[in-house]
Formats: C-alpha cells, sequence, structure tokens
C-alpha cells in the first residue's frame, strides 16, 4: 500500500512536471521548425506573463481575469518581438536570427531590471496551488493536478488545430517546406504569426503554473524555462513537435526521479548532469529522440 | 611579383600597425595624464579586448557561435588564483581547499599561463567531438558548455568556494599588464588568421562542404581554433581576476557572455579589425551609460536605484546592429593602409 | 494570358535569364525546352514569384505580376508543379490536397474537387491518409499535379514533371498532361523529354544560356533547327 502510494504520487507528479516541460518545449520547437530560429526570448515571454500577474493579481479584478490577461500579453508580447525583431533578420543566417535572440532577451530582462526592480517580487497566487487534497492516504497537490489536466487538454487542442484546420496543416507544411508553403497560396508572414502566437500562449500558460509554483516573478524568472525547453527540444528532437512533447515528459520524470534517488550533494549537480546530456544527445543522435524531416546541421 | 608580395605582406602587416598603434598611444596618454578611473577603464577595455580576440580566432574564422568562452575566462581566473594566491590567503578564503594545493605559489606571470592551459586543457579534452556540429546545433552544446562550467564552479567549493566570493587575490593586473597582453593578442589573431590552418579555418566557414572536398579536416582546424581561443579566453581570466581581486562565479555566466558577444557583433567577428573596433565601442559605450546612471543614482533624482540602462542601452544596439548591418560595423574587412 | 517581356534574373551575381519573352494563349499548352542551365526552372520560378527578376516586365490576364508575392500569385490563378515534385512529405495526401486549395474560400467545392481528384488519380484515394513522404516517386508526381490542380488554375505551371520516372510513368505524366490540356487547361511546361514534349505542345520556345533561341509549333521547330545539336550544343559553356 505504501509502495502503490509512493508509485502514485510519483506518477502526478512527473506527470505535472513533465507536462508543463512539454508546453515549454512546444512553444520553443513551434517556432524553431518554422523559422530555424531557437529563440532565447522564449523565456521572457514567460517574465512578461509573471509581471502582468504581480501587477495586475494584487487589485481587483478575479485571478481568472488576470490570468487570461497575463497569457494574452505574452502572446502580444511574441506577436510584437516577430515584427519588430525578428521579421527584418528573417533573411539573415539562423545564426543572426539566434544572437537576435539572445540581444531581445537580454534587452526584456534588463528592461525589467531597469523599470521594475532587480529583485523577485512575491506574487499573489489563488491558494489552489499550495493546498492539498487527500483521496484515502494519498495527498494531492491541487497545482500540481491543475497543471496534469490544463497541459493534457492544450496538448489535445494543439493537436486538433494542427491537423484539422487549415491554419494548423499549413504550420505543419511550412516546417516542412517553407516556400513550398507559399506557393500553394498560404500566406508568409500569417503562419509566422501563427506560430509566434501560439509560441507566446504557451509561454503564457506556462508562465501561471510556473510562478504559481514559484510564488515570486523577477527578471530572470524565465531562464529556467527556457533552458528546460532546450533540453527536451534537443533530446525530443527539434525538427519533430510529438518529439518536443516526448523530451518535457522524459524531462520531467527524470526531474522528479533524481530528486528522489541522488543524494544531496549530487543533486547540487544535477544540472550538469541534465547539460551533459543534452552533449551526448547533440553528439550521438543530433536528430533527438523524433528524428523529424533534415538532421541538424553538422560536418 | 616579388614586390607585389612584399606589398602584400606590408598591407597585412600594416592592419597590425593601425590597430595596436591607437591603443598603444591610448595606453601611454592615460598613463601619463588619466587619473585612477580612467587608467582601470582601459585596463578593462584591454582585457574585454583580449576576450573578444579569443572570441574571434574561433568565431570569427568558422563561422561557428561559441557561448563557451565565459566559461573558460571562469576556468583561466580560479585556476591562476589557485596557484598566484599565498598559503596564508588561501587559509582563509578557502578553508576547505585540498591540503597540497595549499603550500604551492608561483610568480603571477606563470599563474597567469597556467589559467590559460588549464583552459586551453578542458577545451582540448571535451571540443573534438564538439566541433563536428555548426549552426543551432553548435550554439546549444557551447551553451550546455558554459552551463555544466558554471555549475561546476558554483558547487565544487573546495577550490572556489562555492557560490561565495573568493577574496584575497593580489592585484597585479595593472594597466600596462593587460595593455600589453592585449596587444600581444592582437597580433596572434592576425597571424593565425593568415597561417595555412587560419586560411582553412576561413574556408570551411564559406562552404564546409566545398572545404571538406578539397581535404580539409574540418574538426582539427576548429578544434586547433577553439583550444587556442579558450587559452587567450582563460589568460583574459586571469588578468580579470587579478584585476578585480575578489569574484564569485556568477561573474562568468550569461550577462558577461552576453557583453563579449555583444562586441564580436557589434564590430564585426569575421575579421581581427572588427573585434578591435566592438570592444572599443561596447566598452566605451558600457562605461559612459554607467557613468550616466552612477551619475543619477548619486544625485537621487530618482526615489530609487536605476540598474540595466547600460545593458538595455547595449542590447538595443546590437539589435539595430543585426537588422541594418548583421556582418557588425567592419564585417570582414581590416583595416589597411 | 501570360505575357513574359525582356526578364532578367538569376541568383545574387549569377545572371540566368538575359531578356527572356515569350507569350501562352488562353487553352495553349506551350512548352520550354532547352539544355541543363538553359534558365528553364529561372524561368518558372520568376513567374511564380519567388525570384524578382532585375529588369523586364511579367503580366497575367493584362495585371502586371512584378512585386507580387508567392502567395499573391497563386491567387492570381497560376499554379505550379515545381521541379522535384515538393510535396509535403509529413503531411497526409489529404492534408496535401487540401492545401493546395487554401486560397478557395468554397469548402463543398474543396471537397468535391477532392474527390474527383481520387478518382482521376486513384492511387491517391488508396493512400489517402497515408503521409507524402511514403509515396513512391510517381504517386508523388500525381499528387504534386493533383495539389496544383486543386487552385483550380487558370495557368498550370509545371516544371520537369517526368524527371526522375520510370518509362512507364514518363508515359502516364505526358498521358495525364495531353488529358489536363485536352479538359481546357492552359499548360505552361518545362521538359528535358524533348521529343515526347514535341508530341504534345501547340507551340515550343527554345531556351538557351538564358535567350529565347527560337520559337514556333513543333513542325517549324523540327525543321528548323536540329533539336538535338541545339540541345546539346554549348553545355561546356554553363553548367
Amino acid at each position: 500500500m505504501n509502495v502503490l502510494q509512493e508509485v502514485l504520487q510519483f506518477i502526478i507528479n512527473a506527470l505535472s512536471l513533465g507536462g508543463l516541460y512539454a508546453l515549454m518545449a512546444l512553444g520553443l520547437v513551434i517556432v524553431y521548425g518554422i523559422l530555424r530560429l531557437v529563440n532565447f526570448a522564449y523565456g521572457e515571454l514567460v517574465m512578461v506573463a509573471g509581471y502582468t500577474l504581480l501587477m495586475l493579481g494584487a487589485g481587483p479584478i478575479p485571478w481568472l481575469i488576470v490570468a487570461v490577461i497575463s497569457v494574452g500579453m505574452a502572446v502580444l508580447t511574441s506577436l510584437l518581438l516577430e515584427r519588430v525583431a525578428f521579421r527584418p533578420v528573417r533573411q539573415a543566417s539562423a545564426t543572426t536570427m539566434l544572437i537576435t535572440s539572445f540581444a531581445v532577451s537580454a534587452l526584456l530582462q534588463n528592461a525589467a531590471i531597469l523599470f521594475v526592480s532587480p529583485r523577485a517580487k512575491a506574487v499573489v497566487t489563488p491558494s489552489f496551488f499550495t493546498e492539498n487534497f487527500q483521496v484515502g492516504n494519498l495527498l494531492i497537490s491541487k497545482g500540481n493536478l491543475a497543471s496534469l489536466v490544463v497541459s493534457l487538454l492544450l496538448l489535445g487542442l494543439l493537436t486538433l488545430f494542427l491537423r484539422r484546420t487549415l491554419l494548423g496543416i499549413a504550420l505543419r507544411a511550412a516546417a516542412d517546406d517553407f516556400v513550398m508553403t507559399r506557393l500553394v497560396g498560404i500566406r508568409a508572414n500569417q503562419v509566422i504569426a501563427t506560430a509566434f502566437a501560439i509560441s507566446g500562449f504557451l509561454a503564457g500558460v506556462v508562465a501561471l503554473f510556473w510562478i504559481g509554483r514559484l510564488g515570486s516573478v523577477g527578471p530572470f524568472v524565465g531562464s529556467t524555462p527556457v533552458l528546460v525547453a532546450f533540453v527536451a527540444a534537443v533530446v525530443g528532437g527539434m525538427e519533430s513537435l510529438t518529439g518536443a512533447v516526448i523530451g518535457g515528459y522524459l524531462l520531467g520524470t527524470l526531474t522528479v526521479g533524481l530528486q528522489l534517488v541522488l543524494p544531496q550533494s549530487l543533486l547540487d549537480y544535477r544540472q550538469a548532469f541534465v547539460f551533459a546530456i543534452v552533449l551526448l544527445v547533440l553528439l550521438f543522435r543530433p536528430q533527438g529522440l523524433v528524428r523529424g524531416r533534415a538532421v541538424t546541421e553538422r560536418v | 611579383m616579388q614586390r607585389m608580395s612584399y606589398l602584400e605582406s606590408f598591407g597585412k602587416w600594416s592592419t597590425g600597425l593601425l590597430l595596436a598603434g591607437p591603443l598603444i598611444v591610448l595606453a601611454l596618454v592615460v598613463h601619463l595624464f588619466g587619473g585612477e578611473v580612467l587608467q582601470r577603464i582601459l585596463t578593462v577595455l584591454f582585457i574585454n579586448l583580449s576576450m573578444v580576440l579569443g572570441l574571434q580566432i574561433f568565431m570569427g574564422n568558422s563561422g561557428v557561435v561559441s557561448f563557451a568562452p565565459i566559461g573558460f575566462m571562469g576556468i583561466g581566473a580560479y585556476a591562476s588564483a589557485l596557484f598566484s594566491m599565498s598559503p596564508q590567503a588561501k587559509a582563509m578564503a578557502l578553508r576547505n581547499l585540498y591540503s597540497w594545493l595549499v603550500p604551492i605559489q608561483v610568480p603571477f606571470v606563470v599563474a597567469v599561463i597556467i589559467g590559460g592551459l588549464m583552459a586551453a586543457l578542458v577545451a582540448a579534452l571535451v571540443g573534438y567531438p564538439l566541433m563536428r556540429l555548426s549552426g543551432a546545433a553548435a550554439v546549444i552544446a557551447t551553451f550546455a558548455l558554459l552551463i555544466i562550467v558554471h555549475t561546476v564552479l558554483i558547487n565544487w567549493s573546495e577550490v572556489t568556494n562555492g557560490p561565495r566570493t573568493l577574496f584575497g587575490l593580489e592585484a597585479y593586473t595593472t594597466l600596462w599588464v593587460s595593455a600589453a597582453t592585449g596587444i600581444l593578442f592582437l597580433l596572434l589573431a592576425l597571424w593565425f588568421k593568415e597561417t595555412p590552418l587560419g586560411l582553412q579555418l576561413r574556408a570551411s566557414r564559406e562552404d564546409e562542404a566545398a572545404a571538406a572536398s578539397v581535404g580539409i579536416n574540418i574538426v582539427w582546424v576548429r578544434w586547433v581554433a577553439f583550444v587556442l581561443a579558450a587559452f587567450v579566453t582563460g589568460v583574459a581570466g586571469a588578468l580579470w581576476a587579478h584585476f578585480i581581486t575578489s569574484f564569485s562565479p556568477l561573474a562568468f555566466y550569461l550577462p558577461q557572455t552576453f557583453l563579449i558577444i555583444s562586441m564580436a557583433i557589434i564590430g564585426g567577428s569575421a575579421s581581427v579589425s572588427g573585434a578591435v573596433v566592438g570592444a572599443v565601442a561596447v566598452t566605451a559605450i558600457f562605461e559612459g551609460v554607467r557613468g550616466v546612471e552612477n551619475a543619477i543614482n548619486i544625485s537621487a533624482v530618482f526615489p530609487f536605484t536605476v540598474s540595466g540602462l547600460t545593458e538595455v542601452c547595449l542590447s538595443i544596439a546590437m539589435i539595430l546592429i543585426l537588422i541594418m548591418r548583421p556582418s557588425g560595423i567592419l564585417g570582414s574587412r581590416e583595416l589597411r593602409l | 494570358m501570360l505575357s513574359v517581356e525582356d526578364v532578367h534574373a538569376g541568383y545574387g551575381a549569377i545572371i540566368a535569364l538575359r531578356g527572356v519573352s515569350l507569350h501562352v494563349n488562353t487553352g495553349e499548352l506551350v512548352a520550354l525546352v532547352g539544355a541543363n542551365g538553359a534558365g528553364k526552372s529561372t524561368l518558372m520560378a520568376t513567374i511564380a514569384g519567388v525570384l524578382r527578376p532585375f529588369r523586364g516586365q511579367i503580366t497575367f490576364e493584362g495585371r502586371s505580376l512584378l512585386g507580387l508575392s508567392p502567395e499573391e500569385i497563386v491567387r492570381q490563378g497560376i499554379a505550379l508543379v515545381p521541379e522535384g515534385r515538393r510535396i509535403f512529405p509529413s503531411l497526409t495526401v489529404a492534408e496535401n490536397l487540401r492545401l493546395g486549395a487554401a486560397t478557395r474560400r468554397d469548402p463543398a467545392g474543396v471537397q468535391r474537387d477532392i474527390e474527383e481528384m481520387c478518382t482521376r488519380f486513384p492511387i491517391l484515394g488508396k493512400r489517402f491518409h497515408q503521409p507524402g513522404g511514403t509515396l513512391s516517386g510517381g504517386e508523388q508526381q500525381q499528387l504534386a499535379i493533383a495539389r496544383a490542380l486543386m487552385s483550380r488554375p487558370r495557368l498550370l505551371m509545371m516544371d520537369e514533371p517526368s524527371l526522375g520516372l520510370s518509362p512507364i510513368l514518363v508515359d502516364e505524366v505526358f498521358a495525364m498532361i495531353t488529358q489536363l490540356h485536352a479538359s481546357g487547361v492552359t499548360v505552361l511546361l518545362v521538359e528535358q523529354n524533348v521529343e515526347r514534349t514535341l508530341d504534345i505542345a501547340d507551340r515550343v520556345y527554345l531556351l538557351n544560356t538564358g535567350r529565347v533561341e527560337c520559337e514556333g509549333t513543333p513542325e517549324q521547330l523540327r525543321q528548323q533547327v536540329d533539336i538535338v545539336g541545339a540541345y546539346l550544343g554549348d553545355t561546356q559553356e554553363r553548367s
């Protein structure tokens, strides 16, 4: 009974964290698939949503509405960045785009330092993030359960969108062959803007749960999500949306698992281990677990 | 023909003169007439120059973006500190240092070289397999390397004092030490570019497939440049450590990476001249805006401290350059007579 | 219907077209032949809007196509079956067809056309829910043509549709083109298979190193030049 309990607990924790990680990775890969842009500024979308939560959360507006506005802000920021920073360098090399996103990321972080504060600030989050409920002997965190359910729901909706709507199909087609997608009459700007909007939306939803877990928001709140997204995307396969989801759940499970089995002294090195795995994957299976269209560039 | 090649080689050497000359004059003027603040700024400028030259040697010639340099800077800084600090200082600052390391103390120059060599050694060991990667994969891989080095520096408290500040280094790095090193590396970078290996590396930047088809071993030439660049960066880190004299692993992470990448991008990473221009321009912007920032804070115009303004200006400058002149102010051209 | 006047175009410093002029009348099957590197594919890409010409004029039904993006040119009624087929490998046959009709706003009509394509190309019906990447070369070619037809183009441009296909499939493709033409579609066809092309075309342009060397009906062309000679003529100049 005790073992069963721990197993269940583990599964719930792993699926909950893995779901968040999967959403993070998807948000990164959906843009990468089309533009070949590794968007460092993705984490700052989480930050923007977080600061919206911070500013409106203390007021009289119900949390759910604040949450919707926060996600909306992340979407808007993502679209704005596409228009202002990434569209002008779209024709340039992948390296130029990547460094542009790195600069945009630095710009947003430091703007937060400049205009808000260098330090993290506590965010008012609804009490259910910290509440638990009991099923038999099992103690379940409501926040974890919510992120588990929401991430599965969003993955389902996104799948429907990508398979059933013309825009969704066009998005997948653009990842296959961007020029050909234009040659059948799909508007390039529309597809790219859609990808950025989805990316921003996912970052916004991630922010709700991520910041709910942390309880605070600061200029660097987005660095962990973006790193997690990198790792999950590389491990799962940068070219494949399915790969990103698998990578996310895998990383979530691994994180929860390592927490259980590693002694404290090694736990501090966890980040080093995870990134060593990234290096190994890049070297020995650069296409990731799920093979997409083209293999990652290498000599 | 013979005449041409003399002219040609003079043209190449004139780049070194054109770049080093003004820098030496600047150092001289500041040394004679500048106050302490200016001298410190110039010392930082030459350390930055060494850093960005390290980046130029690898990234500029190979076209492969590397996020790893700041990791090598950190390795150089800590390694040199371990060898330059007196046993007493170590006993104060690093309580848990391995006992065999405590009594070892070597002259500053030797410690700096050890710092560079340690960085080069790590680069040599982990770098070879990474050199197969280009583009986005290379960026993520070197990024992973930076994070691994950073995590190790933070947690290996026996030699780094953990996330806490390491203090007690002697301020050996004077303006002239840093200027001499910067100019030495400037000439090294110019020389490396024109060596057969440097030429092969640049050929592989233009067209990987074509370079491979004429028999260039791309992994090998990239690796040599990577290790050389790590040495240069490690030395720069060692100089910085003995300039600032107390620091923590937090000094070797993304903000610093952003700073030197912005130098390379703004100046133009494909040429040594670009690296020099970038280092000078960014250091000037950085110190200039920081001066404004400090002035605002001291005069207390606002009820809060202003910080981050420097980085905001720098990132905007960088984005504008990337949009309007993606190859930087100088692109791949070298200044020549 | 389509008129190209004095078009110069190329990639960067490489100039592939040096003043090409041609026209296609409604209902015609016009063929472009010429050696490798003669500029046939460049011309197709330029008409489709993938390349911007340095100089010259392109008009379709009296309207200029210059400066229009590829997605806008499709909306004018021009569809391209590109070289190498370029179907979307990770999309199913059904999704490939549906994207072909991306510019249309009549879902019922699109549905009807998809069914018609599956009748016309039975193999597509059989492979309807399979990813395009799993189809054989000949099947992919049929899918590429069907996808282009889904936009109900008034002008269909085909770039080397028989390239890389087995002889039996080449027969099939040419039969398909003849049939399309007979059903009233205007076709601009680029082909290396000169003999077969002359058999089905109304008019032919012979391209050589970025210029129109001669034009006329297949009969005129056969008389005017030694086709084989011109075809192999100056491959040494640019390849």
